[in-house]
């Protein structure tokens, strides 16, 4: 008694969901339900089963069926609630049963009915943006029993061949988005489409796409390097008292020349001139010799900056020749579109 | 009196301007500069007592290009007697040429000539001769040059006649130039210093006729 009330408020929280999205209209359908709400569960299947005799949309029979299911596994009747299950599956091939809101009969009656029908299911595409030629789009999905799986590709002209394997369980891909002659694929809207077969059952379902182009950034050139900065060319040398020395050796010379040049025979050399000049050139260095030295090239900077300007050049020549290439490639982006219908059995 | 004044202020502004704009020629590596200078010297000859003193005017352009330098110096000085026996004064006008070639160190090579001519024409000796020596020049800090300079006069004429040994001859000199104004003006600072060991003969012999001048000049230039 305790399980049965356990199920059924699992199955109450289960439909309430999907109720919420689509109502159920049909009367019999309902009854059943509230039958099955009041652990009435013969009545529920007999009204479930009439309900499956009427004319019922999609949505309204995988109920029918879902219901009958949790009926039956709550009656200990798991064959045929593994019957009821396969139903459901084959219209709703991504329903899923919350684990942690369902009851352990019901789970292992739906997963036994996944494993005995074809369904690909949770067919996902992510969204990707990557250089042609150089990523890939991501693919995954789900077959419930070993059966060959195809892959495809359609859109407008095309219709490529992404992938053929034998698999079951979950199936992961990785698609280049290229045509056989290696070029990306136009920009346009595609469809996925994995087909799978075993036997004469088969079952097919897809996902639609767009794939955008658009333009590789490019990579922005150097103006320096991390770590590495421009040392100064110029550096200013400690005073010096040279600049004196050298205007009083100037001076001196110019007025001893003066003295000793002279002709005796003309007296007493006049070194008025030589000495008023003489006064200017050692004011002059007396100047310079406090001033601060004008700035002297320093070699080993130069170089260092030449170096660096050179490294600069070359990575700066580089990424030019990565750009020039850059701008030659295509960033595809693929992303999947919305869904119009889920699969079905062919 | 308006029309003065107007022109005045164009050239003062235009004077200016021209001051204050880095000079082109830092890129070409030529330079030039010309300027007036006033002067200043001292004269004798012959003997102590022939002594004058006085000052003028002056006029020097320089210029530079490559290893090649050049210096043009126009000069009028009115000498007076310093006491002793000369009793007239006199114009001393002298034209001096350098050119100069780059070798080595602060070393350059210098060749010129100079013609110093006087008026009164007998109060002195008018003078001209070729000039060969070598100019030694320091950079003292920015913009502040020196230079010393000596050479042989060579083949030294004079109005009143009369010859000069081969080494007899010499000439000294120190200069400065000190940039302003980023340049483009100049303080100029030279000095100069020749000295003749003039002989003459009278048919009496050879007699010593000695001729030396000091020579200061200053002023400024702008430079191109």
């Amino acid at each position: 008694m305790r399980a049965s009330t356990w199920t059924v408020v699992t199955v109450a929280l289960l439909l309430a969901p999907a109720g919420s999205a689509q109502t159920i209209q049909n009367p019999t359908l309902r009854r059943a339900q509230q039958a099955f709400d009041n652990l009435d569960y013969r009545e529920a299947l007999a009204q479930g089963r009439a309900a499956l005799r009427e004319r019922l949309t999609g949505y309204e029979r995988a109920r029918a069926y879902e219901l009958l299911g949790f009926t039956y596994s709550g009656m200990d009747s798991i064959l045929r609630s593994v019957d009821a299950f396969k139903q459901v599956v084959l219209l709703e091939p991504e329903r899923q049963l919350d684990p942690n809101r369902t009851s352990p009969k019901a789970l292992s009656a739906f997963q036994v009915a996944l494993t005995q029908v074809l369904v690909v299911r949770q067919l996902v595409i992510d969204s990707v943006t990557f250089i042609g030629g150089q990523g890939a789009v991501p693919i995954r999905y789900t077959v419930t029993q070993p059966a060959r799986v195809v892959t495809r590709v359609i859109g407008g002209a095309t219709s490529l061949r992404i992938d053929s394997t034998v698999a079951t369980g979950q199936v992961n891909l990785r698609w280049q988005a290229r045509t056989p002659a290696g070029d990306p694929l136009p920009a346009g809207n595609y469809t996925i489409v994995v087909d799978a077969a075993v036997g004469q059952n088969n079952f097919s379902t897809s996902q639609p796409i767009r794939i955008a182009h658009g333009s590789v950034d490019t990579v922005a050139h150097l103006t320096s390097l991390p770590g590495y900065t421009y040392l100064p060319e110029t550096e200013v040398p400690p005073k010096s008292w040279k600049p004196m020395g050298l205007a009083l050796v100037y001076t001196g010379a110019a007025l001893a020349g003066t003295s000793a040049l002279s002709s005796g025979d003309l007296g007493k050399v006049s070194l008025r001139e030589g000495a008023v000049i003489g006064t200017g050139v050692v004011a002059a260095g007396f100047v310079m010799m406090l001033k601060k030295p004008a700035p002297q090239p320093a070699r080993g900077n130069i170089l260092y900056n030449q170096l660096l300007r050179e490294q600069i050049a070359r990575r700066n020549a580089e990424i030019a020749q990565e750009n020039t290439r850059r701008r030659q490639q295509v960033a595809l982006t693929v992303a999947p579109a919305v869904r119009p219908t889920t699969g079905g059995v062919r | 009196m308006r029309r003065y004044c107007r022109r005045f202020g164009g050239g003062a502004v235009s004077a200016i301007a021209l001051l204050t704009v880095p000079p082109p020629n830092r890129l070409t590596a030529q330079h030039f500069s010309v300027g007036p200078q006033i002067a200043f010297g001292d004269y004798k000859e012959v003997s102590a007592d022939l002594h004058y003193r006085g000052g003028g005017i002056a006029a020097k352009a320089s210029m530079s290009w490559k290893k090649f330098s050049a210096d043009v110096v126009l000069s009028k000085l009115t000498y007076k007697p310093e006491g002793g026996t000369a009793t007239a004064e006199f114009d001393a006008s002298e034209v001096d040429v350098r050119v100069r070639y780059y070798i080595a160190g602060p070393v350059s090579g210098e060749l010129g000539f100079i013609n110093r001519k006087t008026d009164p024409e007998f109060e002195a000796q008018s003078v001209g001769a070729a000039v060969i020596g070598a100019r030694i020049h320091y950079l003292l800090g920015p913009g502040v040059r020196v230079a010393l300079n000596g050479g042989l006069l060579a083949g030294s004429k004079f109005s009143g006649g009369g010859s000069v040994s081969p080494l007899g001859a010499i000439q000294l000199g120190l200069g400065l130039t000190v940039d302003a104004l980023r340049g483009r003006l100049q303080v100029t600072g030279d000095y100069g210093f020749q000295r003749f060991s003039r002989e003459t003969d009278d048919g009496s012999g050879p007699a010593s006729a000695p001729i030396q001048q000091s020579v200061g000049r200053i002023g400024l230039a702008i430079a191109f």
